[in-house]
């Protein structure tokens, strides 16, 4: 338990003295809001407020996602730079390590979200209280899932140059596979079965729910495939973390 | 667990490593005792890092055993991590987080509690000399101060035994004269003490070395035990063609080794034999040295190379360590 607190404490003071780094996440999601808002819902039939409050959970997602990845790249970094030597070579069991990294990067990933919740009322979103709830739960849920591909993804790269071209070839079909900007019952058979197995599209589903009280999968089902996501993960970072020691 | 006085700090038994077709470590025994500061040195790729990565269990080795203060380096890995202390050759720090920030958290990571961990760091600031730059960026600090900072990250769940490898590389000769001389504060107080390293002036403070040169120990003992292995004085001749007059002094009975600095001689009575030697040499000799036989020339004599490979020089302080 101290070593998970250890790992998270780490990581968070290193994001609160890395200013740059902060400004910057916190910038980030209101840039994809508006361009994508503004860009997609001149385009859109649903139309001006309508289109906004459908991508709002895809820019969340969006956002999550993509500061997630970003906080399991430091995990890359660290490594190149031999800081991750001194933290797998403490008595702290892998897990923890892993658990840390995944409940760390989720952290960081929820500090620009937090922006966009900011933001619901400026949108003319009016939620109910437990809506508000499930969207929170909801985001918890995505920025652990998403920090848990991350970490697991991360945590066996050497290269801080190959990691985000892997990772964006992964992410980005997978973002646009979710749902998030767009609709994807007109799309065709083969896609919608590959979006079946895509973990960013429970997530947005089930924010988009909280929001819009409507689903496409039933809220336990999206809860339990982003569940089953994040120990499958978990299991799998530890042990690249553990491999990483037997070479 | 067996008596700690007894059981020794470090063990090796028919230690090997090999990388595919690289077979870094062959056959390595060894024992280092407890309160020893023990020095592993030899040239670049000689297997230094992996024999240390090893017992600082971060390898597992492909056939032997290591045991570490009594444990088995790769079975009982935590409880070896729980005693010992660490520097490597690479910084291991946060530069963007300040000194005390730095120790607090590997405080942390040692399973101090976060208010044990504060008063350790604090402490460890004070004896280590590093109060003033406590508040600083660690990034800012010299290289010196760095290196101190590293050490005092390795000290700070107070373990019984400290890994250094290479620890010192590229540092100027006040800073690492500082470094050292906490190191021995360490070892006075009775901790045990395993480094590595190519330069010589930093494994003769050690109590024992052990010399390593392709993935095998060539010797071991104390420094002066390990000079005492020359037998006699080393003669330096520089000439004007140290091949030519390599090739005659060996017509001559002599076994000579060239080096950079010129042609290498031990001899029993070098101050005798001097002389004669200049007198009778084909080529001219420019500089003449007779000196007490150097870690450095035990190493020649044992393996007729240097211990940065190829020449007797010592090593640029920018030199890299193996991978």
């Amino acid at each position: 338990m101290r070593g998970l607190f250890a790992v998270v404490m780490l990581d968070l003071k290193r994001l609160w003295v890395d200013r740059v780094r902060l400004v910057s996440s916190l910038i980030q999601p209101l840039l994809y809001l508006f361009v994508l808002g503004s860009g997609l819902g001149a385009s859109s039939t649903l139309g001006g407020k309508g289109y906004l409050h459908y991508i709002y959970p895809g820019v969340l997602a969006l956002s999550l996602l993509f500061s997630a990845v970003f906080a399991a790249m430091l995990i890359v970094f660290d490594r190149q730079i031999g800081f991750l030597k001194a933290v797998l070579v403490a008595p702290v069991s892998r897990l923890a390590i892993a658990l840390g990294k995944i409940l760390s990067g989720a952290l960081q990933a929820l500090v620009p979200a937090t922006v966009l919740l900011i933001l619901l009322p400026l949108l003319g979103m009016d939620l109910s209280l437990p809506a508000f709830a499930a969207l929170i739960g909801a985001m918890l849920l995505a920025a652990i899932t998403f920090s848990a591909l991350g970490v697991a993804t991360a945590a066996g790269f050497r290269s801080t140059t190959v990691f985000p071209i892997i990772s964006n070839a992964v992410l980005l079909p997978m973002f646009f596979l979710s749902g998030a900007l767009y609709p994807l019952s007109r799309a065709p058979a083969w896609l919608r079965v590959l979006a079946h197995m895509d973990p960013v599209a429970y997530a947005v589903d089930l924010m988009r729910g909280a929001i819009l009280g409507r689903t496409a999968y039933p809220p336990a089902l999206s809860i339990a495939v982003l569940t089953a996501f994040i120990v499958v993960l978990t299991w799998l970072a530890t042990r690249v973390f553990a491999a990483g020691e037997d070479t | 667990m067996t008596d700690a006085s007894v059981t020794p700090a470090l063990q090796a038994v028919g230690l090997h490593k090999r990388y595919g077709a690289v077979h870094a470590l062959r056959g390595i025994d060894l024992l280092v005792r407890r309160g020893e500061m023990f020095a592993l040195l030899g040239p670049n790729g000689a297997g230094k890092t992996t024999l240390f990565s090893v017992f600082a269990t971060l390898l597992k080795p492909s056939e032997g055993e290591a045991r570490v203060l009594g444990f088995d380096a790769v079975r009982d890995r935590v409880e070896v991590r729980k005693r010992m202390g660490i520097v490597f050759q690479e910084p291991a720090l946060e530069g963007k987080l300040s000194v005390r920030d730095n120790l607090y958290l590997m405080g942390l990571f040692y399973g101090l509690s976060s208010r044990a961990a504060k008063a350790r760091s604090v402490e460890l600031l004070g004896t280590l000399g590093l109060d003033e730059v406590a508040r600083r960026e660690t990034q800012k600090l010299s290289g010196g101060q760095k290196r101190r900072v590293e050490l005092a990250r390795a000290l700070v769940a107070t373990p019984e035994l400290l890994f250094l490898d290479e620890a010192t590389l590229g540092l100027d000769v006040e800073a690492r004269r500082q470094f050292w001389s906490q190191v021995r504060r360490y070892v006075a107080a009775g901790g045990t003490v395993f480094l590595t390293t190519h330069y010589m002036d930093e494994a003769e403070p050690a109590d024992r070395i052990a010399l390593i040169d392709q993935g095998r120990i060539i010797a071991l003992g104390t420094p002066q035990e390990l000079k005492s292995r020359v037998g006699g004085g080393v003669l330096l001749l520089a000439t004007d063609d140290d091949a030519t007059a390599a090739a005659w002094l060996r017509e001559h009975g002599h076994r000579p080794e060239i080096s950079e600095r010129g042609v290498l001689l031990v001899e029993a009575e070098a101050a005798t034999v001097l002389p004669a030697l200049l007198a009778s040499l084909p080529v001219r000799t420019r500089r003449a040295e007779i000196h007490e036989p150097s870690l450095e020339d035990v190493f020649l004599t044992l393996t007729g190379r240097g211990l940065d490979g190829a020449s007797a020089e010592p090593a640029p302080s920018g030199a890299q360590g193996e991978p």
